[in-house]
């Protein structure tokens, strides 16, 4: 009983041998593992890699990388990505710091507002155009940028009669930074929208088989639009955190995050082509590629060999972990 | 029944109004594949001629247009054909970086001694050429999505250039390329000139050999084409190897042109190449669209920057409205049954 | 009416033996198939008979894993289609195997363009000339710069067997042999007339196997037919001995035990109405047609290629709009169009193709069976973890899928057992209406048992069911009524009430 195109694989029984192959090794535990190895690797290099204001300063900066990554793995769950937030990142830690003369606290709310909204209007482009995300995006992020120039071409600095705004975030509660504490409670609540919501749930479902959501009626531009604004979320909260221990905002200062946000989702185990991976997985990929960042640093490693290496990483982690059969043609 | 708009696209309405060679020429026009884009140079340069009063038409600015539309036109050039495929090449800014640093190093400069003169030609279109390989490579042979494997390797050349550039401005003291490119022949700035032939001879390639077909065959279905008998992995290998050295191309007249080489070229050049390919009708989902509309796209893109900055328009708007750019040609050409559902 | 023995009279073609299996079912076993030269050949069979198996073997896309293709008396291996081109055997697919943004000139010579190349690079005008010669040479008259997606399928096919006769010209084979799959599935009247007169005409310089459901097509227009049953021969014989009737008969039949759809089980039917389809229109579909299923149903739709009877389903499950015509369910009238609005009436949708369309392969079978009903499964506002195994659990043992635990992947589960998956999911949401597209394709004989069982539980607690099967028995056997569609229409109603069921070979008149 075979039908369907010339080419198609018969649509009959699968073997056991093949299906057995899939779902091996949990990504999850090859980044761990990596994790175990390279810390011990970096320790031999210096010995003051683990120091303890050493491991405060990863777990600062995976936890500031982990809240834009935490959107960024949204939307690659859903099943596309989002090239925008750098320049949501810039815009927002411009916008936070002037906000915070005018309206003083306010610039909490509005500023994560303004994430969501813009995450929004991405969401809506790009299902109501139909456009690709990572055309969508890519244009986005370079119109925010923009936007984040004209705001401030360039650093702004808050004045010190306002710093206590920010300072909300800045201290430490028993030797641990806020951030981390922050890190933690924005991880909570991924964790809870992806696992325990409807919605959430949705959006695996999406990613991982369009076609039979829709035929299951599931709300795709809902789905979709609120991946996105998640997304938007978290690179504001990331923006919202930098400008604050900085002390000012910056539009130069989240074009690295494009990279770093993809590549800890992608490290971390999350395929690309959508419907798997889990904030845990996102979690030890933002810890790995701060570890990896700051570890090459503290052992005296070129900064300029660090870019390389990361897109090695993502390349690597992209092969282990792409579902060949979602897409038999590879573009 | 075809419908009123099938008709008209097909000029066939046209017979009845219009002699026969009027409407013969019309439907030639529309065949040629640009009609939209040259309708829409006309409608831009039509905007800023009445918004510049005039000083947008003046033969200065013509110059101006098609001197600086001429590089980003050959980087379109080389873009295009990883979209006819139906894939994407990300790998620009890396290899203009890495190609940059590599220009500066090699011809006369105040730091070393070397003075490769106008070798430099074949080797930056070498470097750009290697990498690209390995993009076909990765994308035949490991199975990596275009999209990822050229934006990996993205990362990884611009981390070389960097190492080997070590974020140093080098100036460019062989000027002999960079007189020839700004030198104007009958008032054509020579560099435009050499786009054009550059277009021409792509496009002849892309429609006149088996090579050409083969890569829009690919792009229009890539299962039948494989059972016809087109060896669609080496064909997608040696497109990107192209992309490659055409980038490498325009990145040594690039920094020429600037007169400086430096890692951070090739970081502004994606966003640009990218509206650049879409504007001028390349459909990102593959099988459409040539060199001729790539370098169209160029002129056309620079052509509106130019008129903005004419008419003082902050340049952060014109970041702006580039981005809306972009997404209106995306989604004009797109083809949305080969899509199905967007991702 | 013996096998094989054409093999033996000049055949420029003939397959010997073939048997090809694949997991779980035997596709073709034995099958011999012999071509002469300047002949037609007619293939007919049932769906599943594995005629598109043979074909796919013929042209070099499948490896025969016994048996022989023999070409001039001498054996040949077909690694791959374009060997079989260069042996001079070819196909049309019913879909159409060109780049659909490609011209008809480039797609003429795709892959083939050297001849035309002049250091490297091709005349376009003598490929444009060549090409309409070529297809002068088939009474086709068209523009040969348009891309072939906007010629219209008769100018296609045209296009394709021109492309098939040039390259076997080209590789000096005298009489190729050219595989037509149902061309006239996607044909006007007048355009059959003229593809039939192609064939006469081609006829005096190629041989051509002429698969088609339409049998009194194949009749009028081939020298020989064969039919094939199972996997098997059944039948060779001379056009000129063939009555319709004969063939007909020929091509079902299967024998089964007894009570394999378990129809002791069968309900009454006939209950209070589920399902009111009115006047239901789609252009180039089917035409206005209306029937009802009632409480504890089982409909079946019946009718080969073209006959409209999937678009009928998934115009019910919103998934396409009918251009005309209402659904009510329950008595509500039913928005077109939308599969949420179908999802919350009631109607739950089986795909054929149950890994692409049915389930969500990287996800867990809880994760899968909860997908409808996470509204109910909530601990306030959040979902509850508790809620959701204990639903998950019930379905897994309601539908018996074999599963080492509910957060095992539905990728690793087997055909069968995807299948319940897919089928409790529905269940899980207390689905009103059940659309079954071929619900026991690709699965084994054990869950296949079950799945009807399964059926006539539902059955009995007042599910309707629509179901489209694999074979004719399957229909017979599992349905109350049965409606028969041929080329869009609804032809007739037969009842098949367990003391009365229809014989397949009297069905089998209506569709063909």
């Amino acid at each position: 009983m075979v039908t369907g195109k010339q080419g198609d694989a018969v649509n009959g029984q699968e073997t056991r041998k093949r299906q057995a192959r899939k779902g091996q090794i949990p990504p999850v535990y090859l980044t761990i593992g990596l994790l175990v190895i390279v810390t011990l690797l970096f320790f031999l290099g210096n010995r003051n890699f683990l120091s303890l204001y050493n491991i405060n300063t990863i777990l600062s900066f995976s936890a500031i990388l982990l809240m834009v990554a935490l959107g960024q793995m949204c939307t690659i769950v859903v099943g596309g990505i989002d090239l925008s937030v750098g320049g949501l990142v810039s815009f927002i830690s411009v916008i936070f710091i002037l906000l915070i003369k005018p309206m003083g606290y306010l610039a909490y709310p509005v500023s994560l507002l303004a994430g969501v909204l813009i995450g929004w209007i991405n969401g809506n482009i790009l299902t109501r155009i139909k456009i690709p995300s990572f055309i969508v995006t890519l244009a986005t992020g370079g119109i925010l940028t923009s936007l984040a120039y004209i705001a401030s071409p360039r650093p702004v600095n808050l004045s010190p009669s306002l710093y206590s705004v920010v300072d909300l975030l800045n201290g430490t509660l028993f030797t641990v930074s806020n951030v981390l504490y922050i890190g933690v409670a924005v991880l909570l609540l991924f964790y809870v929208i992806l696992r325990f919501t409807r919605t959430g749930r949705n959006i695996f479902y999406l990613g991982s088989n369009i076609k039979m959501s829709w035929m299951s009626g599931i709300d795709i531009v809902k789905t979709r639009n609120i991946a996105f604004m998640l997304s938007g979320l978290g690179a504001a909260m990331t923006g919202i955190m930098i400008s604050s221990i900085r002390y000012g905002g910056d539009p130069l200062v989240g074009n690295a995050y494009v990279l770093n946000s993809i590549a800890a989702v992608v490290v971390g185990g999350t395929a690309l082509t959508g419907g798997t991976g889990g904030v845990i997985n996102t979690v030890f990929g933002a810890v790995f590629m701060s570890l990896l960042d700051n570890g090459m640093n503290v052992v005296g490693i070129d900064q300029y060999f660090q870019q390389a290496i990361l897109g090695a990483m993502v390349i690597i982690s992209v092969t282990l972990t792409f579902d060949r059969e979602k897409t038999p043609i590879v573009k | 029944m075809t419908s009123v708009r099938a008709r008209l696209g097909r000029l066939t309405l046209l017979r009845k109004w219009f002699p026969g060679p009027v409407v013969a020429a019309g439907v030639w026009f529309r065949r040629s594949g640009v009609a939209a884009q040259i309708l829409t140079l006309v409608i831009v340069v039509g905007v800023f001629a009445i918004g510049t009063r005039g000083k947008y038409l003046s033969w200065a600015n013509i110059q101006v247009i098609l001197s600086l539309a001429a590089i980003p036109a050959i980087f379109a050039i080389g873009l295009h054909p990883t979209i006819v495929l139906g894939g994407i090449d990300l790998s620009i800014q890396g290899v203009a970086s890495l190609c940059a640093v590599f220009v500066g190093v090699l011809l006369k400069n105040q730091f070393n001694s070397n003075d490769v003169g106008l070798w430099i030609i074949p080797i930056s279109m070498a470097i750009g050429g290697a990498a690209g390989v390995v993009c076909g490579v990765l994308n035949t042979g490991l199975r990596i999505p275009s999209f990822i494997a050229t934006l990996g390797m993205s990362w990884i050349l611009y981390g070389m250039a960097v190492y080997v550039g070590r974020a140093v401005n080098v100036q460019i003291l062989d000027t002999r390329i960079e007189k020839f490119a700004s030198a104007t022949l009958f008032g054509v700035p020579q560099i435009a000139i050499l786009a054009v032939l550059f277009a021409a001879i792509v496009q002849v390639v892309e429609d006149r050999t088996r090579f050409g077909r083969y890569m829009y065959a690919i792009g229009g279905d890539e299962v039948i084409a494989k059972q016809a008998g087109v060896n669609v992995d080496r064909t997608k290998i040696a497109v990107f190897t192209i992309a490659g050295i055409i980038y490498g191309l325009g990145s040594l007249l690039l920094a020429c042109r600037l007169g400086v080489a430096t890692s951070r070229m090739g970081l502004t050049l994606l966003f640009p190449t990218v509206t650049a390919v879409a504007v001028g009708g390349v459909a990102l989902t593959g099988g459409i669209g040539g060199a001729k509309n790539a370098a169209l796209g160029a002129l056309i893109v620079t052509a509106l920057n130019d008129g903005l900055v004419l008419m003082h328009v902050s340049p952060y708007i014109q970041q702006a409205v580039n981005g809306v750019v972009l997404i209106a040609a995306v989604a004009l050409t797109i083809d949305r049954k080969k899509l199905g559902f967007i991702k | 009416m013996s096998v094989g023995n054409g093999a033996s009279r000049d055949s420029i073609l003939a397959l010997r033996g073939i048997t090809k299996t694949f997991p779980g079912v035997v596709a073709l076993d034995g099958v011999e198939l012999a071509i002469r030269r300047n002949e037609v050949v007619g293939l007919v069979g049932e769906n599943g008979a594995g005629k598109s198996v043979l074909m796919k073997i013929m042209i070099g896309l499948m490896q025969p894993d016994e048996g022989s293709i023999m070409l001039g008396g001498e054996p040949i291996t077909l690694r791959n289609p374009l060997d079989a081109i260069r042996n001079g055997i070819g196909m049309v697919f019913q879909d159409g195997s060109m780049v659909p943004n490609m011209s008809v000139t480039e797609n003429l010579f795709l892959c083939h363009e050297n001849g035309f190349s002049n250091l490297g690079v091709f005349s376009l005008r003598s490929m444009r000339e060549s090409a309409r010669a070529l297809l002068a040479e088939l009474h086709l008259h068209i523009d040969v710069n348009l891309p072939v997606a906007e010629i219209g399928p008769a100018a296609r096919q045209m296009v394709e067997i021109a492309r098939l006769l040039w390259l076997s010209r080209l590789y000096g084979r005298d009489n190729p042999v050219l595989i037509l799959d149902e061309p006239t599935t996607v044909l006007a009247d007048k355009e059959r007339e003229t593809l039939f007169a192609i064939l006469r005409d081609i006829k005096k310089r190629a041989s051509v196997v002429f698969i088609s459901h339409r049998i009194q097509e194949v009749i009028e227009n081939s020298d020989r037919i064969c039919v094939l049953k199972d996997g098997k021969n059944v039948t060779e014989m001379d056009a000129s001995d063939a009555r319709l009737v004969r063939i007909e008969q020929l091509m079902v039949g299967h024998s089964f035990s007894a009570d394999r759809f378990h129809q002791d089980d069968q309900g009454a039917g006939g209950g209070k109405e589920i399902l009111r389809v009115e006047n239901l229109d789609r252009a180039g579909s089917f035409e206005p047609i209306s029937f009802t299923v009632g409480e504890g149903e089982i409909v079946s739709l019946i009718g080969l290629v073209g006959s409209g009877k999937e678009e009928v389903c998934k115009c019910i499950a919103g998934l396409e709009k009918a251009d005309t015509g209402s659904i009510f369910l329950d008595g509500r009238r039913l928005p077109m169009g939308s599969p949420s609005s179908a999802v919350r009436a009631g109607v739950g949708h089986i795909p054929i193709d149950r890994r692409s369309e049915g389930l969500a392969l990287m996800m867990s079978v809880a994760e899968n069976v909860n997908l409808l009903v996470l509204n109910r499964l909530k601990a306030g506002v959040l979902l509850s973890p508790a809620r959701e195994r204990k639903n998950a659990q019930h379905w897994v043992a309601e539908c018996q899928i074999k599963t080492p635990s509910i957060s095992t992947m539905c990728a690793n589960l087997s055909g069968g057992n995807q299948q319940k998956t897919v089928i409790s999911k529905w269940l899980s949401s207390q689905v009103r209406l059940l659309i079954l597209d071929h619900p026991t394709r690709g699965v084994d004989v054990g869950a296949k048992d079950e799945i009807y069982k399964l059926m006539r539980r539902l059955a009995k607690e007042g599910i309707g069911m629509i179901i489209m099967c694999d074979t004719l028995e399957e229909d017979i056997g599992l349905s109350n009524r049965m409606l028969v569609m041929k080329d869009g229409r609804l032809m007739k109603e037969v009842d098949s009430s367990p003391r009365s069921k229809p014989s397949p070979q009297s069905i089998i008149s209506l569709i063909v």
